[in-house]
């Protein structure tokens, strides 16, 4: 709720109860909230209060009350009324106005830390000193989650995910682009990584059945301190690529789970390149017909058991030896061999990834 | 409520991996339809692209008439629950419930006349005052529900809904799926990898592996006529035992020899199996646990390895030429661990496969 829908409410409220009414102007006196339509000071009296040293003062129809931040004039209050009832509850307006200001302020302020934090702004002191300033706790572990949903701009999404969370105060939601909502995630002592998966498969669960989205999440390792979000962040960032590219399967990705996606991930591109050179001599594996292709993976997944995939496929054994010695001919892989075979498997992954750096 | 149509469905992730391949089905208006199958098989893929939570590769998907393929989830006109759901832990069952509609900016008495219809059929009248902490399991899961059925939808769509309960509160909420189903005479796809779920729920199933369908049947047809061995495998528990034996003909008759053993076989499996030249060839033959019985007079031997006593009914292990297999005997049986059994098995109620096809020849 922002702050203006906050001090909005609360005014409403006084007049409840105090049957007095309330506005609040702003620098170029506008109003900034206000409980009723009657007519304001003029500008020349507003002018005189600025410049007055007096924090308050009051005539037959109003009250008019300075609201400082830091020495710094933020806000005029004007109450209707000229009782000393007016002046008192005038006066717990104005410490209440504060007080909700500078809680507001401090969450602004926390905002901005964490994510400053999460971009890696601050060094190891700098991130301490601001975060015991707005306590925040700098010893306690945490784990980054991203979410990225298919429709963009998504208000139902991270609308959806602030309620989840709401009874954890102590969690950081925030969205990044149109598409991404980083949750960064207070843990307690017994949360293990399988907490973290279930909590990331929940939200996939949410997001699809509440907010009928599409949605992957990824989440980092977990933070034993607050210098390690930073990254946390870059992990549970590379965990959505890696798993977008070579999981696509799935719409759970945990940076500790990347199998050989991640190693490939690493490679620099020339060396993908040299090594899809090598093994289809020139070619790709655009080369091989997607039946081909697909009696290959049905191969793979069957742990190289011909007569499995002949009967999964309903293709003859001798076709599928056929095919086999079709791609030996070709590219030299006995792929009936583990050795063959393995080689065959990591030119298939490495090709996705190459598809998917040149698109 | 709606009917559905799935022709020709293919899913193939970017990576290549083919998750389901060629699926068919049209689904009656009101039916209870289970995707049920190991994990892995391609029933949540199939459930999530009638959602419109993936995409389709290629085939077309209908809901009544109209072609969904490229039509938003929020258009379709469907509600899931899924296996992992929270409720929004500041908010009452009422606010829970109606949140979703609220999202979608439903005016305030249509949402609370949804949300007290759905609390009326899923008894949570009462409780709708409540945080979701005073909460019991199987009332979470209710509310988890009730988000569902405020969206009046066409079709529901359920997703191991019941995985996260405990054994005893999932026979429960079995029974209340089962009493929604009847009350709201819904159109609803459910997937499990649990074949008692999917047996005492659906109207029909729709048996899964490996991205493609086995079987699409009654519940009772898929027990009693198993269209290949997995699904024979896979429906029933204890599972179907499985035995290779040899076709020979004795005289007039046709028997199944296991072993030292020579099992008649009924005139028309016999037939069947005449007709299928599988005469002088091994076939794997199948019979249910209840069809084995444990008697004294039994043609066939062999000592007890593990006896298992469940209170209405005893499982006993042994072995037959080799292979393990199960019998589901009264509890008054005498055998025990260690103890010689004979037994007899009931060769009407035997199933045979092609060893190779693994198709069935005869039920």
């Amino acid at each position: 709720m922002s702050i203006q829908r906050t001090l909005q409410k609360c005014m409403e409220d006084w007049k409840q109860i105090s049957n007095l009414d309330f506005c609040l102007l702003q620098e170029d006196n506008s109003v900034f909230v206000t409980t009723c339509q009657k007519r304001l000071p003029s500008l020349n009296k507003l002018a005189d209060f600025r410049s007055d040293p007096a924090l308050c003062i009051a005539n037959s129809t109003y009250c008019l009350y300075k609201i400082l931040d830091r020495d710094e004039l933020l806000y005029i209050l004007i109450v209707w009324g000229s009782s000393e009832n007016a002046s008192t509850i005038g006066e717990l307006a104005v410490c209440q106005i504060r007080s909700l200001i500078e809680a507001y302020s401090e969450k602004n302020d926390k905002n901005a830390f964490m994510q400053k934090l999460l971009l890696g702004s601050y060094n190891e002191v700098e991130a301490f000193n601001k975060a015991k300033k707005l306590h925040v706790s700098s010893t306690c572990q945490r784990a980054v989650f991203l979410v990225e949903t298919k429709q963009t701009e998504d208000e139902h999404a991270l609308t959806m995910i602030r309620n989840i969370f709401s009874a954890r105060t102590h969690d950081f939601i925030t969205s990044v682009d149109d598409k991404g909502i980083i949750i960064v995630r207070e843990l307690v002592s017994t949360e293990t990584y399988a907490n973290l998966e279930a909590t990331a498969h929940m939200l996939v669960d949410m997001l699809g059945s509440e907010a009928m989205t599409q949605a992957w999440v990824s989440y980092s390792n977990v933070a034993d301190s607050l210098k390690e979000l930073a990254n946390a962040y870059k992990e549970a960032k590379m965990a959505l690529e890696i798993g977008k590219i070579f999981y696509s399967e799935k719409n759970v990705f945990g940076y500790r789970n990347l199998g050989i996606g991640r190693l490939i991930y690493q490679l620099p591109v020339e060396i993908c390149e040299m090594f899809i050179e090598e093994i289809f001599n020139g070619e790709s594996l655009d080369a091989i017909d997607g039946e081909t292709l697909n009696i290959i993976r049905t191969f793979f997944e069957n742990n190289l058991n011909l007569s499995e995939t002949s009967r999964q496929l309903y293709v003859h054994r001798n076709t599928l030896v056929y095919r086999f010695e079709k791609i030996q001919k070709k590219f030299g892989l006995d792929l009936r061999t583990f050795e063959d075979a393995m080689t065959f498997k990591l030119a298939m992954l490495v090709s996705g990834y190459l598809r998917y750096t040149n698109n | 409520m709606a009917s559905l149509s799935l022709q020709h469905i293919n899913k193939t992730y970017p990576n290549g991996f083919e998750a389901v391949k060629d699926f068919n089905l049209e689904i009656e208006d009101k039916e209870f339809i289970i995707f049920v199958g190991p994990s892995g098989c391609g029933k949540s893929t199939t459930l999530r692209m009638v959602a419109g939570l993936e995409e389709i590769t290629s085939g077309t998907l209908k809901i009544g008439d109209k072609v969904m393929n490229d039509v938003e989830p929020k258009d379709r006109d469907i509600a899931m629950v899924f296996q992992n759901y929270a409720l929004y832990p500041h908010m009452t069952v009422y606010d829970n419930m109606a949140f979703g509609l609220k999202l979608r900016k439903v005016p305030k008495d249509e949402i609370d006349k949804a949300v007290r219809e759905a609390a009326r059929i899923l008894d949570l009248d009462k409780l709708l005052d409540r945080k979701p902490k005073a909460l019991s399991g199987g009332q979470r899961q209710r509310v988890a529900m009730g988000r569902a059925i405020v969206r009046n939808p066409k079709v529901f769509l359920m997703d191991e809904p019941l995985s996260n309960l405990d054994a005893k509160l999932r026979v429960q909420m079995r029974i209340e799926i089962s009493k929604i189903h009847q009350r709201l005479g819904a159109t609803i796809i459910y997937v499990t990898h649990d074949q008692t779920e999917a047996m005492t729920l659906g109207t029909r199933i729709v048996v899964m592996k490996d991205g493609v369908v086995q079987q699409v049947d009654t519940p009772q047809n898929l027990y009693q006529k198993p269209g290949n061995l997995f699904v024979a495998g896979f429906m029933g528990s204890p599972q179907m035992n499985f035995l290779d034996v040899q076709i020979k003909e004795k005289g007039s008759d046709l028997v199944a020899v296991l072993g030292k053993d020579e099992l008649v076989i009924p005139a028309a499996k016999a037939k069947a199996l005449k007709d299928g030249g599988y005469v002088g060839k091994t076939v794997v033959m199948g019979i249910r646990p209840e069809d084995v019985s444990d008697t004294p007079n039994g043609s066939m031997s062999s000592t007890v390895k593990v006896y298992e006593l469940l209170g209405a009914e005893v499982f006993l292990y042994f072995d037959v030429n080799g292979t393990q297999i199960t019998a589901r005997v009264d509890p008054g049986t005498k055998a025990k661990t260690g103890d010689p059994v004979k037994f007899d098995f009931d060769m009407e109620k035997t199933h045979f496969f092609d060893k190779d096809s693994e198709l069935v020849i005869t039920n």
